[in-house]
């Protein structure tokens, strides 16, 4: 573990941080948009966030014998790791439900979007943004993260609305397959969603050192 | 020798310049940096240690320049702040054990003999210690991992006599050692008590850079004391 992501871990960390890991359960929930699991675990990382402004962490940070950019890794580490522990939670309640929950009614009778492999990957697209969205915004200040997160909630909840909304549109009813149906699709849509989250996160890094480099603690 | 070089620094607020500001630190001397509030010394402070990026100037620590070699360099330098709270809400203890890991040359055994010295007690956290003693948990830090520079900001501000003696007293000793200290403050006896060197600040610029002898002989009037001197020319510094 580096040392970055130790000190974020022991000095950084709200508990809502790791309490919100447990809202990758909502991908079991049926009647109910799954999608909103990975907001709150959003909400969760935006608490230690806030605790961080709070005990002057960022200049707490620069000051150490580490670059800028390692602050901002640390950073970035924890958000990952927050949100691939997750990620983690929802994969295996996606499992269950393809397969030990496959005949369960509730599900058979869902009325909004399946738990499948293409809302795994909506998932992290979803985190993706927070970390472009939210991460890099709030680095523009180090101080400043109303707005980052008002918009992050917006942009969610559209995505939110577009993914549930898709697979109504006539040719699209493949993304809410049930169980292991169109599997191979499901997995390229998921892969898909893998290859968004790096490509946001990745450029969320970017911005947020070209940003810390550049503000004045 | 100089260990610490700071060339023509400069930085452009809309309502402050910090202007040309230049001065050299020594290793086995402390240097005094003095000033009243709003002369320029936090910022000046702020670009030695890169939180502030200025608009011009150099800065060598250990004939390195502090760009491109920060990180190497602030492994051999302490900074404290009287006036910043690091993670109130966490214990002593643990905020140590994680700054411990960032330093190569981490002293266990100076961190207890500070801990001792300073009558700190690991498991309270910073919410819960007074002011004097939230200085002295960051003065622990910066004296922990064998610093040959100390950088501090106003460390004797808010504590009690007793205590500032006491510190005053551990910057002699780390001087034996051949640490370069550097403090800002605005209380005028703790420099006459243990500085060598005198950096005065006005208005964003360096009056004078000069060994405190030097300092007394050209500028005190006869029989006049450090404070009366600092006074006098703060006076016509004000009426310039």
């Amino acid at each position: 573990m580096s040392n970055t992501l130790r000190k974020e871990l022991k000095l950084c960390a709200s508990i809502l941080s790791y309490l919100f890991i447990a809202f990758g359960l909502m991908f079991f929930l049926p009647g109910y948009p799954v999608l909103c699991g990975p907001f709150f675990v959003c909400l969760g990382i935006f608490q230690s966030f806030q605790n961080a402004r709070e005990a002057n962490d960022l200049v707490f940070s620069a000051l150490l014998p580490i670059s800028k950019q390692d602050v901002v890794k640390g950073k970035m580490e924890f958000v990952c790791f927050i949100e691939l522990s997750a990620f983690s939670v929802m994969l295996i309640a996606t499992l269950i439900r393809m397969t030990l929950l496959n005949d369960a009614p509730v599900y058979n009778a869902n009325a909004l979007m399946n738990a499948n492999p293409f809302a795994l990957g909506m998932a992290l697209i979803i985190f993706g943004l927070f970390n472009l969205i939210f991460v890099a915004g709030f680095f523009r200040t180090a101080y400043k993260f109303g707005r980052p997160f008002v918009s992050f909630i917006i942009a969610t909840f559209v995505i939110i609305g577009i993914a549930e909304a898709l697979h109504h549109i006539p040719g699209l009813e493949a993304l809410n397959s049930f169980g292991f149906d169109n599997l191979p699709l499901q997995l390229m849509l998921l892969l898909g969603g893998a290859a968004i989250y790096a490509i946001l996160t990745l450029s969320a890094f970017k911005i947020s050192c070209k940003e810390f480099e550049r503000i004045d603690l | 020798m100089s260990i610490v070089t700071i060339q023509n620094l400069t930085k452009a607020y809309p309502s402050f310049k910090l202007d040309n500001v230049s001065f050299s630190l020594e290793a086995g001397r402390i240097s005094g940096f003095i000033g009243r509030n709003g002369s320029g010394k936090t910022t000046t402070i702020k670009s030695m240690l890169n939180l502030v990026h200025p608009d011009g100037g150099e800065m060598y620590y250990f004939g390195l320049p502090l760009s491109g070699n920060e990180a190497d360099i602030k492994q051999r330098i302490g900074y404290s702040t009287g006036t910043v709270n690091w993670y109130p809400r966490k214990k002593i203890r643990d905020i140590v054990q994680v700054t411990r890991c960032f330093y190569d040359s981490w002293d266990e055994a100076s961190y207890r003999k500070y801990l001792a010295m300073f009558g700190l007690d690991e498991d309270k956290t910073p919410l819960e210690l007074s002011e004097g003693m939230k200085i002295k948990v960051n003065l622990m830090l910066a004296l922990s991992h064998r610093a040959e520079v100390l950088i501090l900001d106003e460390p004797t501000s808010g504590l009690d006599p007793f205590s500032r003696d006491e510190l005053l007293e551990v910057f002699s000793n780390l001087k034996k050692e051949g640490v370069a200290v550097f403090f800002s403050t605005h209380i005028i006896s703790d420099i006459e008590k243990c500085a060598d060197d005198i950096i005065y600040i006005s208005k964003g610029r360096v009056v004078a850079s000069l060994s405190k002898e030097d300092f007394v002989s050209r500028f005190s009037l006869d029989g006049e004391n450090l404070e009366n001197t600092f006074l006098r020319l703060e006076r016509s510094e004000k009426n310039e």
